[in-house]
C-alpha cells in the first residue's frame, strides 16, 4: 500500500476529476465556440448588418428639385433637421430642451441636396441607391406649395412621418415669409415652445424614466449570464451524479469517500465550473469588444453612438451609476450564495433520480423558478411597489436576480438585500443539514419504487 | 481476517439479511451464493461500509470497516461500474486515487496488469470503445489495482470467453496465494467449486447451507453413478435407493439416496450388464446441492 504521507487528497481529486470530465469534452468545446460566436456577433451586430448590405446606419439622401423660385430647398433642409432631431429625442424619452447646432448635423438621419438637373436624371439616382429620394417642390395656380416625393421602395413609417412634418413646416414657413410679417414677429413664431413639465405622480420623474430604460435594456443583458450559468450548473451536477449512478461507479466511489465528501465535491466542482464558464463569457465579451474596435476603426460606439450615450445618460440620470459601488458587491455575493443553493439542490435531486431522464423532469421546477425570477426581475419596475413582488424579492433562488432588480429601481435598500443574502445562507445550511441525509440514501438507491417514502424516511434521519 | 458476526439488515419492515455469520482468513476464497434477491448485494454493501447493519458486526483484522480501511479493499460489482467516457488510464487513475494511491504507483501497477491481461494497447482508449470482455478486464483491474487485502468479486466472469476466464482464474489464485481474502459470488457453481473451500448459500436473507465445501458435500448423502454399459435402465430403477436414472447418448447417470446403494447398483450391473466400459461414483456437484437445497427452501 501507499505511504500515508503521500496519499492524495481525495476531496480535491474528486473536484478536479469532475471539472476535468466536464471541460475535456468535445461538447464543452463546441458549446463555447458557439457561445463565443454568438457574443462576438451580438457586439458587432451593426457591422454584420452593414456587411450584408444592411442599412443599420445608412443616411437617406434627399435630392430637392425646387421649381418654385422661392428658396424652398433651404427652408426644407432646416425644417427637416429640426423635425428629425426632435423626433429622435422623443423616441429616446430623454427630452433635451435645447438642440445644439453640432448635434443637429451629426445626428441627422438625412442629407438634403439641392438638385438642379431634370426629374428624369434624378430618378436615375434612385436606381443606383434605394436610399436616394427625390422631392419636387412646385407652386399650383393659387401659389400654394405642392410636393411630389419619389422613392424606389415604400418608405418606413418614421421616415414618412419626419418628411411630412418637415414639408408642412416648410409650407408654413414660406407662407409666413410671403406674408410680409415683421422680423420681430417672425422670431416669436419660430421660437421653440417652452414646455414646463409637471408630473403629478412623484416617481415619474426623469430619474424614474432613466431607471425604466435601464430595466428594459441594460438589466436583462446583465442578468442573462446568471440565468444561463444556473442552467449550466444544475445540468452539470445532475448529469455527473446520474452518470456515476447509472454506471454503478457510485458504489466504488462511495465505498472510498463518504457521501458528504462526494456531495461537497460536486458542489465545489459545479461552482468552479460556472466560475470558469463565467470568466470565459467575460473574455468572449472582451474579444467581441476588441473586434468592434478594430471594425469601427478605433471607435467602439460606431453607428450606435446615440444608443450608448443614451444608456449612459440613463444610468447617470437614474442615479444607478452612483449606487453601483454597493449594487455590484451585494449582487455578486447574493448570486454566489444562490449558485451554492442551486448546486446543493441539484445534487440532492440528482441523488434521488435513477437516470438522467428522470433528473431532467425533476429539474424542470428549478428551471421554472429560475425563469420566473428572471422575468420578475425584468418586469419589477412594471409592478411598481407591489408588496407581493417585494416579498418574492426575499425568496431564496428567486432573490438572486429579483432583489438586485428591486435595489436598482429603489424599492429595496441595502438592508433588504442583506436580508435576502442571509435567507439564502440559511437555506444553504438547511439544504446541507437535511439534504445530505437524502443524498446519502439517494445515491445508492436504484429504484424509483416508493422513492418519496424512502426520502422522507431519510429526511427524518 | 474478515469477520461477519450475526449481521441482520432491515429495509423498513423488509428483512434483507438475517443473522449471517462467516469468517474469511488471509489466503482463503469464500463463496457467497444465492439466487437473485437472496441478500448478497446487501451483504457486500455492508462489508464495504456502504450500509450499516441493523444488528451484528463486521470487522477486518479486528477493526470496524470504515473509510480508514477501505483503501485495503477491492470491489468488483456485478454490473459495470466504469465511467465509459473515460479512457482506461483515466478510469484507473480515478479509482486508484480513491484507493489512496499516487498517480505514479497507479500507472506502474496498471501497466503490469494490462500486460498480464493482454490489453496493453487499450490504455488510452475510451472504455466505451472496448468489447464487453475487455471492459470486464478493466473493471477487474480497477478492483485489484490497489493490491487489496480483502477482495469482493461479484460475478467476475460475466461476459468473458473461456480463454479470458482462465486469465481471471490465474489472477484470483495469484492473489489468494499472496494472502488476500477473497469473497466470491457467482451463479456458475463450477467456478465456485473450483475456487472456494468455504461457502454460504443464502436464500431470503438467511443462510441455508454454510461451511467447508468438502463437509457440505459429505453431508449431502446423495451420490451419482455414471455407467457406460449395455443394460436396461428399468433394471436400475427397480433397485431400492435409486432416486432417478437419466439416460444420455453415451452413458447413464444414476442418482442414489446414499452410499449404501452403491453396492446394490454394482451388483445389478455385474449381473445384468454387458460391455461394461465405465462405472464411476461421483460426489454431487455444487449446482445439484444448490438447486435442491434452494429449491426446497424457495417454495416455503
Amino acid at each position: 500500500m501507499t505511504n500515508n504521507q503521500h496519499k492524495p487528497n481525495k476531496f480535491w481529486f474528486l473536484v478536479g476529476m469532475s471539472l476535468k470530465r466536464k471541460i475535456k469534452t468535445k461538447w464543452f468545446l463546441w458549446a463555447n465556440i458557439l457561445i463565443f460566436i454568438a457574443i462576438a456577433c451580438a457586439f458587432n451586430i451593426d457591422h454584420i448588418i452593414e456587411a450584408f448590405g444592411g442599412d443599420f446606419n445608412q443616411k437617406e439622401t434627399i435630392y430637392v428639385i425646387d421649381k418654385t423660385n422661392m428658396g424652398v430647398s433651404d427652408v426644407f433642409k432646416q425644417q427637416l433637421e429640426l423635425t428629425n432631431i426632435t423626433l429622435q429625442a422623443k423616441d429616446q424619452k430623454i427630452v433635451t430642451n435645447e438642440l445644439q447646432d453640432n448635434e443637429k448635423k451629426e445626428d441627422s438621419d438625412y442629407i438634403v441636396k439641392t438638385y438642379t438637373k431634370s426629374e428624369q436624371e434624378a430618378k436615375k439616382l434612385m436606381k443606383k441607391d434605394k436610399h436616394n429620394y427625390v422631392m419636387i417642390f412646385e407652386e399650383d395656380a393659387e401659389q400654394i406649395i405642392k410636393t411630389t416625393l419619389i422613392t424606389k421602395d415604400y418608405l418606413q413609417t418614421t421616415d414618412l412621418q419626419v418628411l411630412t412634418q418637415a414639408i408642412n413646416s416648410t409650407k408654413m414657413a414660406v407662407a409666413i415669409a410671403n406674408s410680409n410679417i415683421p422680423v420681430s414677429e417672425l422670431e416669436k413664431i419660430y421660437s421653440q415652445a417652452k414646455i414646463e413639465r409637471e408630473i403629478l405622480t412623484k416617481d415619474k420623474t426623469a430619474q424614474a424614466e432613466g431607471t425604466e430604460m435601464i430595466m428594459s435594456t441594460v438589466f436583462p443583458v446583465v442578468i442573462l449570464p446568471f440565468f444561463m450559468l444556473t442552467i449550466f450548473l444544475v445540468q452539470m451536477i445532475g448529469a455527473e451524479v446520474n452518470d456515476e449512478k447509472t454506471t454503478r461507479g457510485m458504489e466504488i466511489i462511495i465505498s472510498n469517500v463518504s457521501p458528504k465528501q462526494h456531495f461537497f465535491s460536486k458542489m465545489v466542482a459545479g461552482n468552479a465550473f460556472i466560475l470558469i464558464q463565467g470568466a470565459l463569457l467575460i473574455i468572449y465579451a472582451i474579444v467581441g469588444f476588441v473586434v468592434r474596435l478594430i471594425l469601427g476603426g478605433g471607435n467602439p460606439l460606431g453607428g450606435m453612438g446615440s444608443s450608448f450615450t443614451s444608456v449612459i445618460d440613463a444610468l447617470r440620470v437614474s442615479g444607478v451609476l452612483d449606487k453601483l459601488i454597493y449594487i455590484i458587491p451585494l449582487t455578486l455575493i447574493l448570486m454566489i450564495v444562490t449558485f451554492i443553493a442551486y448546486s446543493l439542490l441539484a445534487g440532492i435531486l440528482a441523488s434521488m433520480t435513477t437516470n438522467i431522464e428522470d433528473f431532467q423532469q425533476l429539474q424542470t421546477p428549478i428551471m421554472i423558478i429560475s425563469l420566473v425570477g428572471y422575468y420578475l426581475a425584468i418586469l419589477a419596475n412594471v409592478f411598481g411597489g407591489s408588496i407581493f413582488i417585494k416579498i418574492l424579492g426575499f425568496v431564496p433562488f428567486i432573490s438572486a436576480i429579483l432583489s438586485p432588480s428591486l435595489l436598482v429601481i429603489g424599492q429595496f435598500g441595502i438592508l433588504e438585500v442583506i436580508i435576502s443574502i442571509i435567507l439564502v445562507i440559511i437555506t444553504n445550511y438547511l439544504l446541507i443539514r437535511y439534504g445530505l441525509r437524502i443524498y446519502k440514501v439517494g445515491i445508492l438507491n436504484y429504484s424509483s419504487e416508493g422513492l418519496w417514502n424512502k426520502m422522507l424516511k431519510a429526511l427524518k434521519g | 481476517m474478515l469477520k461477519v458476526d450475526g449481521i441482520t439488515k432491515y429495509y423498513g419492515d423488509f428483512l434483507a439479511v438475517d443473522h449471517l455469520s462467516f469468517e474469511v482468513k488471509p489466503g482463503e476464497i469464500f463463496g457467497l451464493l444465492g439466487v437473485n434477491g437472496a441478500g448478497k448485494t446487501t451483504t457486500f454493501r455492508m462489508i464495504m461500509g456502504l450500509l450499516e447493519p441493523s444488528s451484528g458486526n463486521i470487522t477486518l483484522n479486528g477493526k470496524k470497516i470504515d473509510y480508514s480501511v477501505t483503501d485495503e479493499i477491492g470491489f468488483l460489482t456485478e454490473e459495470r461500474s466504469l465511467l465509459t467516457k473515460l479512457t482506461v488510464l483515466e478510469q484507473c487513475i480515478y479509482y486508484g486515487t480513491l484507493k489512496g494511491m499516487t498517480k505514479e504507483k497507479i500507472i506502474s501497477r496498471l501497466k503490469e496488469l494490462l500486460a498480464r491481461f493482454e490489453i496493453s494497447e487499450y490504455i488510452d482508449k475510451p472504455i466505451k470503445q472496448l468489447s464487453k470482455g475487455n471492459q470486464q478486464k478493466v473493471q477487474f483491474i480497477t478492483s485489484i489495482i490497489n493490491e487489496p487485502k480483502l477482495l469482493i468479486l461479484d460475478e467476475p466472469f460475466s461476459g468473458l470467453d473461456p480463454f479470458n476466464v482462465e486469465l481471471f482464474k490465474a489472477e484470483i489464485k495469484r492473489m489468494s496465494e499472496a494472502g488476500s481474502m477473497i469473497i466470491f459470488s457467482s451463479h456458475r457453481m463450477e467456478h465456485v467449486e473450483l475456487f472456494c473451500k468455504k461457502l454460504v448459500i443464502m436464500l431470503h436473507g438467511r443462510p441455508v447451507i454454510e461451511g467447508y465445501l468438502h463437509d457440505i458435500k459429505e453431508q449431502y448423502r446423495k451420490k451419482n453413478i455414471f455407467i457406460r454399459a449395455d443394460i436396461n435402465p428399468e433394471d436400475l430403477k427397480q433397485i431400492e435407493g435409486v432416486v432417478s436414472v437419466d439416460v444420455r447418448p453415451d452413458e447413464m447417470e444414476v442418482k442414489i439416496r446414499d452410499n449404501e446403494v452403491i453396492q446394490k447398483v454394482f451388483e445389478v450391473v455385474s449381473k445384468k450388464a454387458k460391455n461394461v466400459l465405465k462405472f464411476v461414483v461421483e460426489e454431487p456437484s455444487l449446482n445439484e446441492i444448490f438447486v435442491e437445497k434452494v429449491g426446497e427452501e424457495y417454495d416455503k
